[in-house]
């Protein structure tokens, strides 16, 4: 199993620290700055597992999974927001695709590890 | 000796009478003054009885029968004088009849001028069927306004002013049944004695108004009466006597507590909305530097690991510092993010004993190392209602940490007071009412409009949050309904979720 994950976060600094904790996890990291680059990377290469923000310029998170979804409907996403969306997960999730875990800013980072190493296990 | 035939000769030769000698005209007058006497004593007798029905005739019939009674004893003594010549008593009974005749001759007149002032009968008759009609319409009519009355869906009511205090005159069924009162039992009665404290108390200074300045009052009221709390609107009259003085006062009380109440959930919904949407926004943006500055703080707390052992003792005790500060404003954050909106995916219809009862016995441990005490008294039916148990406890939960807490404020300043909290869970016009009294400091009059806002904090600094109540009305309020709260008069103060109670039967699940 892979271990690329894909970063779609508009925040710069966010981005970097996130960038360094999973490469110390062992992780290939790939960064874009919103929806649109995630998307032109993702077509690129398909990653592992996507982590997105929700608010996004040009694409945002939604649009993104969306979009993701139909070219890899199984593929892991997390999700990292600072709104509780209605109905929770499950808001971004069809029947039959893979599992949306949904963690709130500021981010509990050893939270969203342990997620990570329950979607895609060290090998 | 006096034979019978004697005594029937004619007198004629003794009493020297000529109009005697000649014995047909003896019988003649004989015939005629007896007939005469007789019919004269007869019709005195009708007379008499006459009376009777007659009285407004009284005098004259009175004095005409006499007239007649003394002239049918003249003629039958002047009968008995043919025969048996008495020229004295026939005299004299003469003279008595002519005194008796010339009274009546003069008493009849005036009698005849009053008779003939006396109204005829008919006219008499009529005027008294007229008078009947008129007091079978007045209480026809006054039957018809005690119906309206009786039915007015307004409380109308009755004071007397009676040496100053004020009596109950009358009360009608919309009366008794606005502040739970019988009006049997309050009529005649001083109506501080017999009406309700809590209502005598808030209109007595209008009554008095009233009273002195003997204007029309209006005025509005909200207080605890034996039906639950109302608030009820008064338009009072003075009821002026003959003499210019207020006798009465005539009140009519509307009740308009369903419209107060939907008017402050309305206002309350509002300010809470627009709250919310700006809680969203803040929580989104500060969300993002608190993220962005808990991420660094992890980077530098891996970058102290690599430097000397002091450097890294103090480095990783500053860092401490700054991680448990962004915990304490993600927390915050989280919390702010909680109010914005209720999941409306998780709502299911459930019975909220269950979860008041989990919550009250979760805070009873607590409550009990501060010496309150928790009860909670529900009736055994199950009220079903819409929304989310978890968050119908953690609604219940924040009410009773705050009772509890004013409690404890209360008894800080004054160690005797009662340290009790109760909760009652009832249902009241299709509503699931969870209500929480507590005996603590009370809501300060001119905050009741805020409590219900975020971050609003009557307690001291580092006690609260000043979301508890926030919290508590969002839940309410995802849950169809709303929150009220109120002083109570005995003091503390009285929280109440107001739920829209989910009636309808389970849908039943038909086999495929």
């Amino acid at each position: 199993m892979g271990r690329r994950i894909l970063v779609a976060e508009d925040e710069v600094l966010a981005a970097m620290a996130i960038e360094d904790e999973l490469q110390r996890e062992g992780y290939e990291v790939v960064l874009a700055p919103d929806g649109h680059a995630a998307l032109e990377e993702a077509r690129a290469q398909l990653p592992d597992l996507l982590l997105t923000d929700l608010r996004m310029p040009r694409l945002d998170g939604i649009g993104l999974i969306r979009a993701l979804r139909d070219l890899a409907p199984t593929l892991p996403v997390v999700v990292m927001t600072g709104y509780a969306p209605a109905g929770g997960a499950d808001a971004f999730r069809r029947p039959g695709e893979g599992p949306v875990t949904l963690f709130a800013k500021p981010l509990d980072m050893d939270a969203v590890l342990t997620e990570l190493r329950r979607l895609l296990p060290v090998e | 000796m006096f034979s019978s035939a004697a005594a029937l000769q004619p007198a004629a030769a003794s009493s020297g009478n000529p109009l005697l000698a000649d014995p047909v005209v003896q019988w003649l007058h004989t015939i005629a003054d007896v007939s005469i006497g007789l019919a004269c004593l007869s019709v005195s007798t009708v007379l008499v009885m006459l009376l009777r029905r007659e009285p407004a005739l009284r005098w004259i019939i009175t004095v005409s029968a006499i007239f007649l009674l003394a002239c049918g004893v003249a003629h039958l003594v002047q009968a008995v004088a043919l025969f048996r010549p008495a020229p004295w008593i026939a005299g004299t009974s003469k003279v008595a009849t002519a005194i008796l005749a010339s009274a009546a001759a003069v008493l009849l007149w005036p009698a005849l001028a009053k008779w003939l002032s006396l109204r005829p009968r008919a006219e008499l008759e009529r005027e008294a069927e007229e008078s009947r009609a008129a007091e079978r319409r007045a209480l026809e009519a006054e039957a018809r306004i005690a119906n309206v009355v009786a039915n007015l869906s307004e409380a109308v009511f009755v004071l007397r002013v009676e040496d100053g205090q004020f009596l109950v005159d009358s009360v009608n069924p919309a009366f008794e049944k606005l502040f739970g009162v019988h009006a049997a039992e309050v009529q005649n009665g001083i109506a501080e004695e017999v009406l309700p404290r809590a209502m005598t108390m808030h209109c007595l200074p209008h009554w008095r108004d009233a009273l002195a300045g003997g204007g029309t009052q209006d005025y509005e009221v909200t207080a605890e009466v034996p039906t639950g709390r109302r608030t009820w609107q008064t338009v009072l009259v003075p009821l002026r006597g003959p003499g210019g003085r207020v006798e009465r006062l005539l009140g009519s009380a509307r009740d308009v507590t369903a419209t107060r109440r939907l008017q402050a959930g309305l206002v309350q919904s509002a300010r809470l909305a627009t709250l919310g949407t700006m809680c969203t926004g803040l929580a989104h943006e500060a969300s993002q530097p608190l993220n962005i500055a808990g991420l660094w703080l992890r980077r530098a707390r891996h970058a102290a690991q690599t430097s000397s052992a002091d450097v890294q003792g103090a480095v990783s005790r500053a860092l401490a510092v700054v991680e448990d500060q962004l915990r304490r404003a993600g927390e915050l954050v989280a919390r702010i993010r909680g109010l914005a909106g209720e999941d409306a995916a998780a709502q299911q219809r459930f019975d909220a004993v269950p979860s008041v009862a989990a919550a009250v016995r979760l805070a009873c441990a607590q409550a009990a190392e501060q010496g309150v005490r928790i009860t909670l008294h529900h009736p055994a039916a199950p009220m079903p209602v819409r929304g989310n148990p978890a968050r119908l406890e953690e609604a219940v939960l924040h009410l009773l940490a705050n009772a509890c807490d004013s409690v404890q404020e209360r008894r800080q300043k004054d160690p005797a007071a009662p340290a009790r909290v109760i909760v009652n869970l009832r249902r009241e016009a299709g509503r699931v009412v969870v209500e929480v009294r507590d005996s603590g400091t009370g809501i300060v009059d001119s905050l009741s409009e805020t409590i219900f806002e975020p971050f609003f904090t009557t307690k001291e600094p580092g006690r609260g949050t000043g979301l508890g109540l926030t919290i508590a009305a969002s839940i309410a309020r995802g849950m169809g309904g709303g929150m009220e709260a109120w002083n109570l008069a005995a003091g503390g103060a009285c929280f109440r979720m107001l739920l829209a109670a989910d009636d309808e039967a389970p849908v039943a699940m038909a086999a495929a």
